[in-house]
């Protein structure tokens, strides 16, 4: 029997309105991509528990980031605080100053020498859990500086967990590299200085 | 009106003595007992990016200050000598991350006139309309960020909302939001597309709405008016010792707008008015500021109005020495051949000079000295950072206030670390 | 129009519609000083320094030639980009002057020095010459006597080397199967 009303399309929606194109949204038919078949695979290794479970879907679903901004990239992710992009919708608006009320470090910007003493003692004042997102280019491994003074990627001094491409990345870009760590904590993969460790 | 004002805001020069840029403690007026030395780190949310400002307090009025830079000192200038002209011209915009296209507009100028190329018109209205769309938007990050610092919270969204309209014609044209890359030495890299002058002209009818808007959120608001009037005053004598420039400057009485002293681009084709405010504030900042963005959505118009009649023309220069011929000659054309595979790998040949370009960007005068060998790489890039200028009126700018008028003084200032450091 | 009557200059050059003074380093507070109060140039807009080592001696020939034309016929040159002329000493000051006033102008004034020679700071005619006379001691080492404070402003405390010199390599990682930094 054929419908006698047209079905509401993703793309009447009013995010995809505003501006808003990921794929999840646009594409609901979109099945798991790689990354999803790898977190399920992981999840049934590491076999965490209900309570386990519990912890990391409240951990993920109210992180708060640090104010880290350093450059281009921080305008970006200011961008996702707008109301465009919204990252009130995962409990992550509010940017905390103070480290030690901070779960997850996006360093976004050019990483010099000489900041990454302060950047350092940031990360160190963070307590455990703490994640970190390396967004752009730059932090990732240097970007487009490659000389004396630039940091070719800020995982030279603490372990990142997810890197985010892109110069600057687009606020939709960054949010999916939130997403991805979001899954990754509720699919119980631990941060990133315990898979890797944290040199002193 | 003269360019200089003659009133004065205050009399003799607070330009401390022994430094310009440190504020040392006054044994006659502060007890040394009573300093406390904090340090604004360079991980704080009210500085702009990585500032580092050591501050001495007397119980809460500032009685020392020194500002550390150099935290994201990226060696630009080392890496452009590197690079050829065309792959370069991607470095400048990372310098002033909020008005990129001024930083790339000022190098692709002083490469042009080294060469002496002359750009075709309607890439030189359409960098005029860009780089005033870009004067909105830095402004837009300026207000919302300064008035989030200061406590008037939802600015922040509502300046955001306009900042992702002025983005969105970014994309458009250039395919990027940030760091368009699209002023190419010669004209523009791509011709502009169909629907950019139809949402340019609604974007530019919108945008004095949404300043009305934000001055009636704002400028009867009695907390932000004692924050920011009477705070950090600079009179014009020591705005121009300390090579003041852009709203710094005009917010001190100074009529002085590069637009109009020493036009460049189109501009002294289009009509718009310069704000300057006489009492050298903050509050008087913002309102440059609040006015500068509605001069440019009116230049935006008019730019796109003589636009609309170049539809059709070229967009760059036809020089095949230094711009890339268009793709279709590379089938045909053994010259063009050859002279696209010498321009993408060795790049052009610039003749020997140097030059000195500025243009006024959201922040004041941005200049690139260039100085070339002849060769393709270019030897020296020294750019002139407007942030740089503005921070070393730090330390005059803070005299006889308080910790919370520091925030205010330092927002007002508009240091974009980027530029300050390079 | 160069400003006349300036003491201390050795040449004067205009290209590209400005014009640039060369001015003995030894007597660059006295021009600096006559230019502020005869001449009118109330503000200090930027000091660069430039590093003049290994200048000219690359072969810059090129097929392509300027947009002005290659011209076959200009003494030696034989079509190609003339190599420059050498320089006498190694780092030059640059000083970019402007007038804000009713009949505005600018002006680049520069200083030759050499490896180790000392200029003037010229701080107590424009304040504004602070933080730029540090970066230029910062990144190429070059002395401003008279500075109240000339520290390393740009690069940590520590570092050794002035990283704007010629001779300083550019740094990073290397990078494989690229040819250049």
């Amino acid at each position: 029997m054929a419908l006698g009303r047209r079905l509401p399309l993703v793309s009447d929606r009013p995010a995809a309105k505003a501006g808003l194109k990921s794929e999840r949204i646009l594409w609901p038919e979109r099945g798991p991509g790689v990354f999803e078949q790898e977190l399920e695979s992981i999840e049934d290794a590491l076999m965490t528990t209900t309570v386990e479970k519990a912890i990391a879907w409240a951990q993920s679903g109210s992180m708060w980031p640090d104010t880290f901004g350093l450059a281009c990239c921080a305008i970006e992710m200011m961008s996702i605080v707008s109301s465009r992009y919204d990252i009130a919708r995962f409990g992550m608006e509010r940017f905390s100053s103070s480290p030690r009320q901070a779960d997850l470090l996006i360093i976004s910007g050019r990483m010099t020498h000489k900041m990454a003493a302060p950047a350092r003692q940031v990360y160190d004042q963070m307590l455990e859990p703490k994640w970190v997102i390396a967004m752009g280019a730059c932090a990732s491994s240097g970007g487009m500086f490659n000389n004396y003074t630039v940091l070719q990627g800020v995982d030279k001094i603490f372990p990142v967990d997810i890197h985010v491409p892109g110069c600057p990345p687009r606020p939709e870009a960054l949010m999916e590299g939130i997403v991805r760590l979001h899954e990754k904590i509720r699919a119980g993969v631990p941060p990133a200085y315990e898979i890797r460790g944290v040199a002193e | 009106m003269a360019v200089v004002p003659t009133t004065r805001i205050y009399e003799g020069t607070r330009i401390p003595e022994r430094c310009p840029t440190i504020l040392d403690v006054d044994p006659a007026a502060h007890d040394l007992d009573d300093i406390l030395t904090v340090n604004f780190g360079p991980n704080h949310p009210s500085t702009h990016g990585v500032l580092r400002l050591i501050v001495q307090l007397d119980g809460e009025h500032v009685a020392g200050i020194e500002a550390v830079i150099g935290y994201l000192h990226t060696g630009f200038e080392k890496t452009m000598e590197h690079k050829t002209y065309w792959k370069g011209i991607t470095y400048p915009e990372r310098i002033d991350y909020l008005s990129f296209q001024a930083n790339e507009l000022v190098f692709v100028l002083a490469i042009e006139k080294l060469l002496g190329l002359e750009t075709p018109e309607k890439a030189t209205w359409m960098r005029m309309c860009l780089s005033e769309l870009n004067r909105i938007h830095s402004h837009l990050v300026w207000l919302g960020t300064s008035a989030l610092e200061m406590g008037a919270i939802s600015m922040f969204w509502y300046a955001f909302r306009e900042r992702d309209m002025v983005l969105d014609l970014f994309e458009m044209v250039t395919g990027v939001r940030m760091h368009t890359r699209y002023f190419q030495v010669g004209g523009l890299a791509e011709d502009i597309p169909e629907g950019f002058y139809e949402q340019a002209r609604e974007f530019a009818r919108h945008m004095p709405r949404a300043v009305n808007d934000y001055e009636a959120l704002l400028d009867r608001n009695k907390i932000w008016l004692e924050r920011t009037k009477g705070i950090g005053l600079l009179s014009a004598a020591d705005a121009l010792a300390l090579a003041q420039s852009g709203p710094m400057l005009r917010g001190s009485g100074v009529d002085w707008d590069l637009r109009k002293a020493e036009p460049y681009l189109a501009y002294d084709e289009v009509d718009f008015d310069v704000p300057v405010y006489p009492n050298g504030d903050v509050y008087d900042r913002y309102k440059v500021h609040m006015d500068e963005m509605r001069a440019s959505a009116r230049i935006v118009s008019q730019c796109v109005t003589r636009l609309e009649e170049l539809r059709g023309r070229p967009w760059i220069a036809d020089d095949r020495k230094v711009v890339l011929p268009p793709r279709e000659e590379l089938h045909t054309s053994m010259e063009s051949l050859i002279h696209h595979f010498k321009i993408v790998t060795e790049g052009y040949l610039v003749p020997e000079g140097q030059v000195y370009v500025a243009v006024e960007s959201a922040r004041g005068e941005c200049g690139c000295y260039l100085v070339s060998d002849g060769g393709p790489k270019p030897w020296r890039v020294k750019f002139r950072a407007p942030s740089l200028a503005a921070l070393q009126a730090t330390a005059t700018c803070v005299r006889g206030t308080a910790i919370a008028d520091l925030i205010a003084v330092a927002a007002s200032l508009d240091p974009v670390m980027g530029d300050v450091d390079r | 129009m160069s400003p006349a009557g300036v003491p201390g200059v050795v040449e004067t050059v205009e290209a590209h519609g400005e014009t640039t003074l060369v001015v003995d380093p030894a007597r660059i507070v006295e021009a600096c000083t006559h230019l502020r109060d005869a001449e009118g140039y109330n503000v200090l807009v930027d000091v660069a320094g430039v590093d003049y080592l290994g200048w000219g001696a690359k072969q810059v020939a090129g097929y392509i030639g300027t947009p002005a034309g290659r011209d076959i016929h200009a003494p030696g040159s034989q079509g190609f980009e003339r190599v420059p002329a050498a320089k006498e000493k190694r780092f030059a000051v640059v000083y970019h002057l402007l007038r804000v006033s009713d009949d505005p102008a600018r002006l680049r004034v520069e200083a030759r020095l050499d490896d180790g020679e000392e200029i003037d700071s010229v701080i107590g005619v424009w304040p504004a010459a602070d933080w730029n006379e540090r970066e230029a001691y910062d990144l190429f080492g070059i002395v401003f006597r008279g500075h109240p404070y000339l520290v390393r402003i740009l690069m940590p405390e520590d570092w050794e080397g002035h990283p704007l010199r010629k001779d300083y390599p550019l740094g990073g990682e290397p990078v494989r199967f690229s040819g250049e930094a």
